[in-house]
């Protein structure tokens, strides 16, 4: 009964759905045959558009990786599977996808400690903050561009600031090239990366702390568990959500990066930086080979899909379900 | 890059940290003017809006009927509209390109607007499927029970409630697609069509050519100030938004 | 959220059958069969008429002197119409117009797009019967009034695909106020160079520099020249025709081996291996460095950056001593105009390209856009000072010639960059560069689904 379905808070409903999805019955068109029209009619513009504009191009452009094609004129040959075949043992196909896990794992973390940290800050009281929560998204509001440009300023041997600074301090390394190395090159690019990054993961996570009722703070707090305890044994459980949110998020975001790295370095030197989408952009319009290009992009988004599968299963339920049942209960 | 826009070309590269001797407001007039950014400046206003006005209904529409009325399908629905997120916009650019020409939308500005639309679609539904979920029931019981159909208590009720996290997507797509330049680049190719990210990418790319670095950065200026100013004029209601918890999955 | 995971799980299901039966009813790239070339070919006679679409590169020259030919042609030919656009990009937007097959009737796509690749699937008409109807103003063929050696430069098994307009001659520059200042002359030999470096240096300026980010400055203009030097134009040759063992020739070995040195001695301004080409020119034109390797469309990328009293002119490599090459060869680069077969209108973009490349037209591109032109007889003008010693070079040198397989074999020569780069940061021997260079000429020979090329 619709009714019945309503009272339960979303958190409830999908506990009781999971217990119970044999049993559930259809509550679209039994009761309220209006409700299905409803329903159809809301989501209709924005399933349209979509399916239009996006997913049926995308469908096509998957199709591609079956054939030899040089996306520039009509003409293609079908070639079933060769293009993914020839990608197993492509080494600068794992060489990118190398570079991309790498950071993954290294800027992914770093992002992730950095938005906590700001996110704490965030949400503490004080004027000083003010400013903080001003400038935060500052870097999100440029287009990566522009964010590629400045930091490909800022890392200029000759006249860059970082160099400056080394010089200033003198610091061993000044006149370093920190994006014509293959040592620091990747790195280089993961920090720009992450200074553009983190104001937003930081927003989310600022948003879970709040929503972690204060009740929960008290009685950790009542029971001994002070800083980096409390953060450890509390807050990072009750975060479940806006974790899972945010690392699916950022592995996205971190597999398809492309602009940084593309400006920056163009995948240099000797394909130090190379990721995904940088190797296929040039299989794609420098080779001419945009059949194969393709097939990089569908491994892409498989192992996107894998890797947002990982985290899921990784990340568990919401620890605050069974409570909440617990208290309807009584 | 605020203080680069006003100095001459080679001061720029010479001292690139020092304050401009003399002030050379000329950057601006010239990157407005004569390199057509102020006609790319408009477009770009006309297209971001003309989208935002169609995205945020579609998108809280669907949004709302996804998260407060599951059926069977509503998950796959809701995961399709997820893995738009996942893949490079480059792989679509040539079926894209196809489409809209035989649909006659081509280099026109309502067919840029329905592509953006269509792109943005994701990261809206998402967010905002997030979002009424964590609206309270009550609200909608008492509306129903007071005689709203679905319809009256969307509009009515839901969606004024939903105001600040409608605000907040806004935002964060206005800027998004302010800032966009493949499709447009592919999709736009006249001049007087422009959007103001592709007349960046054209004073920048002259300026390789002619290191005109005063009148890029110029143009830098002129393209980072409205957002900042939306941004800024926004700010409140979006941290409030983030901080009600208003994304908790 | 579980919404996700659900999502997962169906689309294990729903892509695979989203992927088949679309492709059963879909436009999917058609599978045409390869038609080298087109059935019929341009007359080149035909009178312009009606409309005429140009799109051309929007570099560092600009659109506004084709855009102003164009209204010139109008005005000289009632009932024609000519739009001419264009775009740093433009590449990009032809491509997709290119797929489907509605491309303009002139054009000029720049550096991104392969032209080759064109030619050997039809797209681009074959302009030889073209080259042999009457010129613009009516003296002499067509074909006649281009240099023939640049006009080579467009041809592919003989037949010409793409016609030159503005080319470039590769080299290297220096200021000559700073070497006057400082008493410095411009060796003649590579032993010179070394010597002339040590003394540089002593003046704590940099000899060299060069665009690091991208290593073909250095190779078209450094590394070739001097493989020429060393082992005359059939070692360039071998390399272009992907003779095997072309690449570990002792010619090759030794000119990398000379930048080699040059980079073990300090000889190149810290830090080049990671400049842009803006970044590089720049140090060179502030003094921070002596000399850089660059094409002759250095003055009109910098001139607006130029800082005030700075001076360029154009230099050959330094020989070395005992070389079989020819001293005044010279490199250069065209960049290509072509007609596309599935235009609509190819007899006006052969019309008007022939107005854009009359003597009187050419010669205006000279003064105005200070760059040599393919058309013979268009320097004979006032011209700008950083074009003189190009302009007498070029008509002294007795061979000329183009690194063309550049643009043959693009993922070969991504590979050899990319060695050049691993040479100049110090983690390869210039042996090691030899090999990786070699092997990746071997997976070009190999691989069958690459056209081959052939320097006759």
């Amino acid at each position: 009964m619709d009714k019945d379905s309503i009272r339960f808070s979303p958190a409830e409903q999908t506990a009781l759905k999971r217990a119970d999805s044999h049993k559930n019955p259809r509550r679209k068109s039994k009761r309220n045959p209006g409700r299905s029209m409803f329903i159809a009619l809301y989501l209709a513009p924005a399933l349209i558009l979509y399916a239009v504009f996006v997913v049926w191009p995308l469908i096509q452009a998957f199709q591609f990786s079956m054939y030899r094609w040089s996306g520039l004129s009509n003409q293609s040959t079908m070639i079933g599977l060769d293009n993914f075949r020839a990608l197993a043992h492509d080494d600068h196909f794992w060489n990118a996808l190398k570079h991309n896990i790498w950071l993954e794992i290294v800027i992914g973390v770093l992002v992730v400690i950095l938005s906590l940290v700001v996110a704490h800050a965030l949400i503490a009281k004080g004027s000083s903050v003010k400013w903080l929560r001003g400038v935060i998204l500052f870097p999100q509001m440029m287009s990566l561009i522009v964010v590629a440009i400045l930091w490909m300023f800022i890392y200029n041997p000759q006249f860059g600031l970082l160099n400056a600074i080394f010089g200033a301090l003198h610091m061993p390394g000044d006149q370093k090239t920190w994006l014509g190395k293959p040592d620091t090159a990747l790195a280089a690019v993961g920090i720009a990366f992450a200074w553009y990054a983190v104001g937003f993961y930081a927003m989310l996570f600022a948003a879970g702390l709040s929503g972690i009722p204060a009740e929960v703070n008290e009685a950790a707090e009542l029971d001994g568990a002070v800083g980096l305890q409390k953060f450890f044994k509390v807050t990072w459980a009750n975060l479940w959500a806006m974790k899972r949110i945010v690392a699916v998020h950022l592995t996205i975001t971190v597999l398809n990066v492309f602009v940084l790295v593309f400006i920056m370095t163009s995948g240099g030197p000797d394909r130090a930086t190379d990721v995904l989408l940088t190797y296929l952009y040039e299989r794609a319009f420098t080779d001419s080979n945009f059949g194969y290009a393709t097939a990089i992009a569908v491994a892409n988004f498989a192992v996107a899909m894998v890797l947002t599968l990982i985290i899921l299963k990784a990340i568990g339920r919401d620890p605050t379900e069974a409570r909440d049942f617990k208290r309807l209960k009584t | 890059m605020f203080i680069s826009s006003i100095k001459p070309g080679y001061e720029i590269v010479s001292s690139p940290w020092s304050l401009p001797n003399p002030v050379h407001l000329i950057n601006y007039s010239k990157a407005w003017n004569e390199n057509g950014l102020g006609h790319a400046f408009t477009n770009s206003i006309l297209i971001c809006v003309g989208a935002l006005i169609i995205l945020l209904p579609a998108g809280a529409m669907a949004a709302y009927v996804l998260a407060r009325y599951p059926f069977k399908g509503s998950q796959i629905i809701f995961g399709t509209f997820l893995g738009g997120m996942m893949f490079p916009f480059f792989l679509v650019m040539v079926p894209l390109f196809f489409l809209m020409t035989q649909i006659h939308l081509f280099d026109t500005k309502i067919g840029l607007i329905l592509v953006y639309v269509g792109f943005s679609l994701s990261f809206t539904v998402f967010v905002l499927t997030g979002f009424f979920q964590t609206l309270p029931n009550e609200l909608a019981e008492a509306a129903m029970l007071d005689g709203c159909n679905d319809h009256a208590t969307f509009w009515k009720v839901m969606l004024p409630l939903a105001k600040p996290g409608i605000l907040v997507v806004g935002v964060f797509n206005a800027i998004g697609l302010w800032n966009e330049y493949g499709l447009a680049l592919v999709l736009m190719p006249s001049p007087q069509n422009r959007t103001l990210p592709l007349g960046i990418a054209n004073l920048a790319s002259t300026q390789q050519y002619g290191s005109d670095w005063g009148a890029l950065f110029a143009g830098l200026v002129i393209a980072v100030v409205p957002v900042l100013a939306v941004y800024w004029l926004f700010r409140n209601e979006i941290h409030r938004t983030m901080m009600a918890g208003a994304l908790k999955g | 959220m579980s919404s996700i995971s659900k999502f997962q799980l169906s689309c294990k299901f729903l892509l695979p059958i989203l992927v088949v039966i679309p492709m059963a009813i879909s436009c999917a790239p058609g599978g045409g069969s390869t038609n080298s070339t087109s059935a019929s070919e341009l007359s080149g006679t035909e009178p312009a008429k009606g409309k005429i679409e140009v799109v051309a590169f929007k570099g560092g020259y600009g659109i506004d002197f084709y855009q102003q030919a164009a209204k010139d042609f109008q005005a000289k030919n009632s009932g024609v119409s000519v739009t001419v656009t264009g775009d740093p990009h433009v590449w990009e937007q032809l491509r997709p117009r290119m797929v489907a097959g509605d491309p303009p009737d002139l054009m000029y796509p720049g550096w991104g797009l392969d032209h080759w690749k064109l030619a050997d699937e039809g797209q681009i008409y074959t302009l030889d019967k073209a080259l042999d109807s009457p010129a613009y103003d009516g003296q002499g063929t067509w074909g006649s009034t281009f240099e023939p050696s640049i006009l080579k430069l467009g041809q592919k098994d003989g037949k010409q695909y793409v016609l030159p307009y503005f080319f470039n001659l590769q080299g290297m520059w220096f200021d000559p106020g700073v070497f006057a200042k400082h008493g410095w002359k411009i060796p003649a030999t590579f032993d010179g160079l070394l010597t002339l470096c040590n003394q540089i240096k002593a003046a704590g300026i940099a000899p060299l520099t060069f665009q690091g980010k991208y290593p073909y400055y250095l190779i078209e203009n450094m590394i070739i020249p001097w493989i020429q030097d060393i082992g005359g134009i059939e070692a360039v040759n071998d390399l272009q025709n992907l003779t095997p063992g072309a690449w570990k020739s002792p010619a090759v070995l030794q000119a990398v081996t000379m930048i080699d040195t040059l980079n073990k001695q300090g000889d190149f301004l810290k830090g080049s291996v990671g400049l842009t080409h803006t970044e590089a020119q720049t140090a060179f034109l502030q003094g921070r460095a002596a000399m850089i390797p660059c094409g002759t469309w250095l003055h009109s990328e910098m001139s607006a950056t130029m800082p005030p009293g700075a001076q360029m002119q154009y230099f050959l490599p330094p020989m070395v001593t005992g070389g079989k090459g020819d001293p005044s060869a010279i490199a250069i680069s065209i960049e290509p105009w072509m007609i596309p077969t599935k235009a609509k209108n190819p007899g006006g973009g052969i019309a008007f390209f022939k107005y854009l490349t009359s003597l009187d037209e050419a010669k205006k591109f000279v003064i105005q856009k200070a760059t040599l032109m393919s058309i013979k007889g268009s320097d004979q003008v006032q011209l700008p000072p950083t074009l003189v010693e190009p302009a007498r070079l070029f008509h002294a040198s007795k061979t000329i010639y183009s690194y063309i397989a550049r643009q043959w074999y693009p993922a070969q020569e991504t590979e050899i960059e990319n060695a050049l780069t691993s040479m100049l940061n110090q983690e390869l021997t210039p042996r090691q560069f030899c090999d990786r260079a070699e092997a990746a000429a071997d997976k070009t020979r190999n691989d069958a689904t690459i056209t081959k090329h052939h320097l006759s």
